[in-house]
């Protein structure tokens, strides 16, 4: 497996300083400070291929700075990156021509109409002329934009903008695509249709990183999330082990029928967690890592202390709640 | 796709913009045309004194039609204003193409922008003084005037460095406007496009005298004057100067734009 990957992103090119990667994207120590703000202190990122990693983290946390580097358009202060092994500050041309980024503020030619953007933007990534026109019309229509295909871009309503953004990078299907805080001023219809998109792109064998302070946004599409805060990567796994990594993380509640005895809370209470008792004695809220090893544990115990358990009831805790335990901030109230 | 191939894409689209502001367009060639027509013809009649065996008209539209290539070419600074002000500069970025070649690609632009305005007028003024000039033009005159159109490009690719230049210094549009017009003002003033070389000789100092002789756009209108209005050779020595000035403008002018696109790289603004 590991040298099928070597394989695949190692394309020796006398022209290309590429070197063997086993990611996707890859930033060791990497920094950019404008003037005395730093925006990315000493970050180590990496992205594995063919998934998506959402990067979350308030305004002002280096998210668009790193996306930022990695297209190409900025260049470190120090540190490096890598881009399907290409370096970005030493082979930006190679980098772009596998790189696509759905940019935060929708960019456009101002005269010019969203099919016409597209023609170009697919003429400069090779898009099969043959294909091509066919290609634009699907995105389009499935981005719902077919009906503003006479309108120039500076027509197009916020959400259509964005829409045309996501659009370029569909049509292009790089090996490497980036969007930024991808559904911004796009209606929840148009979220929904915009992450779909994402995904079936992730399953077209692309490498996706989305750049985003919306917590419903990163639970739908990441594969894995890396949380940012000041210039920093904070933590980085999946969603399920980001939520279990909370102490306490998982809440249970359970209704018995009868008051429970002080033999079986203290059997709870040795099951780890912190468990609490209602006043009355008949109800139990518990605060644990992992709700699905212990909810078993603790209906075994009940059965055997005779207990009858009436409901019982799991919640977890959000994104939000894991961004408030690793940074101790909560990132709603992020500037 | 070669780079080469993504450069004369991106030149095109750029280009396209010029025929898109269709407003512009309208203002550019509306002055340019009422200084041909009115000015030139009405005061061809009112100054019968020859320059150099030219009638007031030829004298005079070579001038216009040099400060109408001058006007087209600093629409590439206006275009490079707003693509950097609405981020379409950071869009051209993130594409398979080198940073000189996106300086290329925009320098190229502002020329066939010049040379296709510039172009226009020429036929403009050959096709009124076919009808309406005292005097009719050499068709040798014409076979010139083909021939000057890469050294007019190469002119009109000077001036869009300079636009490209003062484009990207400028923090507001307007300011923008404001250098292009002080450009002019201060190349045309000192030039030979509007009065005879000995005229600027007999009022100006020395030295001044000589930068209008050496100015690209005095070049171009002599140039335009003696053979596409004239009929005689085109002079070589002439041809080289122009070439060497304009080249001279177009690399000053490409250098400054990517040190702006570098400076974008490093501190995320112009």
């Amino acid at each position: 497996m590991t040298i099928a990957l070597v394989q695949h992103f190692y394309r020796p090119s006398p022209r290309t300083n590429v070197s063997p990667s086993l990611f996707a994207v890859e930033t060791l120590s990497l920094s950019k400070r404008y003037g005395k703000t730093d925006a990315l202190r000493g970050l180590n990122f990496t992205v594995n291929e063919g998934e998506i990693m959402v990067i979350l983290g308030p305004n002002g946390s280096g998210k668009t700075t790193l996306l930022m580097i990695l297209c190409t358009i900025l260049k470190p202060t120090s540190g490096t990156a890598k881009v399907v092994g290409i370096d970005v500050v030493e082979d930006g041309t190679k980098v772009r021509e596998v790189m696509g980024i759905a940019f935060q503020e929708a960019r456009g030619f101002w005269r010019h109409k969203p099919s016409s953007i597209l023609r170009f933007h697919a003429s400069m990534f090779d898009i099969d002329p043959a294909k091509r026109q066919d290609l634009i019309e699907r995105t389009m229509k499935d981005l719902e934009l077919w009906e503003s295909r006479d309108k120039l871009f500076m027509h197009l309503s916020g959400g259509q903008a964005k829409r045309l953004e996501t659009a370029k990078v569909l049509i292009q299907r790089p090996k490497l695509a980036i969007f930024d805080e991808p559904t911004s001023q796009v209606d929840l219809r148009g979220k929904r249709k915009i992450w779909d998109k994402i995904r079936e792109l992730r399953d077209q064998g692309s490498t996706i990183i989305v750049a985003t302070n919306e917590v419903r946004e990163a639970e739908y599409l990441a594969d894995r999330v890396t949380i940012l805060h000041q210039g920093q990567r904070v933590v980085c796994d999946t969603i399920p082990k980001l939520k279990d990594a909370i102490a306490g993380g998982d809440i249970v509640e359970v209704d018995f029928e009868d008051p429970v005895s002080e033999k079986l809370v203290d059997s709870l209470n040795g099951l780890g967690g912190e468990v609490s008792m209602s006043p009355e004695g008949n109800q139990l809220r518990a605060k644990v890592s992992r709700a699905e090893d212990w909810v078993p544990k603790m209906t075994s115990a009940s059965y055997v202390a005779g207990a009858k358990i009436a409901s019982i009831r799991i919640t977890e805790p959000s994104l939000d709640d894991v961004f408030l335990h690793f940074t101790g901030k909560a990132l709603a109230d992020q500037p | 796709m070669s780079h080469l191939s993504r450069l004369v894409r991106i030149a095109r689209t750029d280009f396209s913009y010029f025929f898109r502001t269709k407003w512009l367009m309208a203002v550019l060639i509306s002055l340019s045309l009422s200084d041909m027509l009115v000015v030139g013809l009405v005061y061809g009649r009112l100054i019968p004194t020859r320059f150099a065996g030219l009638t007031y008209f030829q004298f005079l539209v070579p001038g216009i039609v040099v400060v109408g290539l001058f006007s087209a070419a600093t629409d590439t600074g206006r275009r490079i204003w707003l693509a950097l002000r609405e981020g379409v500069v950071q869009y051209y970025l993130t594409l398979p193409i080198r940073t000189r070649g996106l300086v290329g690609a925009y320098i190229i632009s502002g020329g066939l922008g010049g040379i296709v305005y510039s172009g226009a007028l020429l036929a403009i003024a050959y096709v009124a003084l076919s009808f309406l000039g005292p005097t009719a033009i050499p068709v040798q005159g014409i076979a010139y005037a083909l021939l000057l159109i890469p050294f007019l490009f190469v002119l009109a690719t000077g001036i869009a460095g300079l636009a490209a230049f003062f484009a990207s210094v400028s923090r507001r549009g307007e300011i923008y406007w404001v250098y292009a017009q002080a450009l002019q003002v201060s190349m045309i003033t000192i030039s030979t496009v509007f009065y005879p070389a000995q005229t600027i000789a007999q009022y100006l100092p020395a030295p001044v005298a000589t930068i209008a002789e050496y100015n690209p756009l005095s070049l171009a209108a002599g140039v335009l004057r003696t053979s596409a209005f004239g009929g005689n050779p085109l002079d070589a020595g002439v041809l080289a100067n122009l070439l060497a000035t304009s080249l001279l403008l177009a690399v000053l002018g490409a250098l400054a734009y990517w040190t702006i696109l570098r400076n974008i790289r490093l501190n995320g603004k112009p």
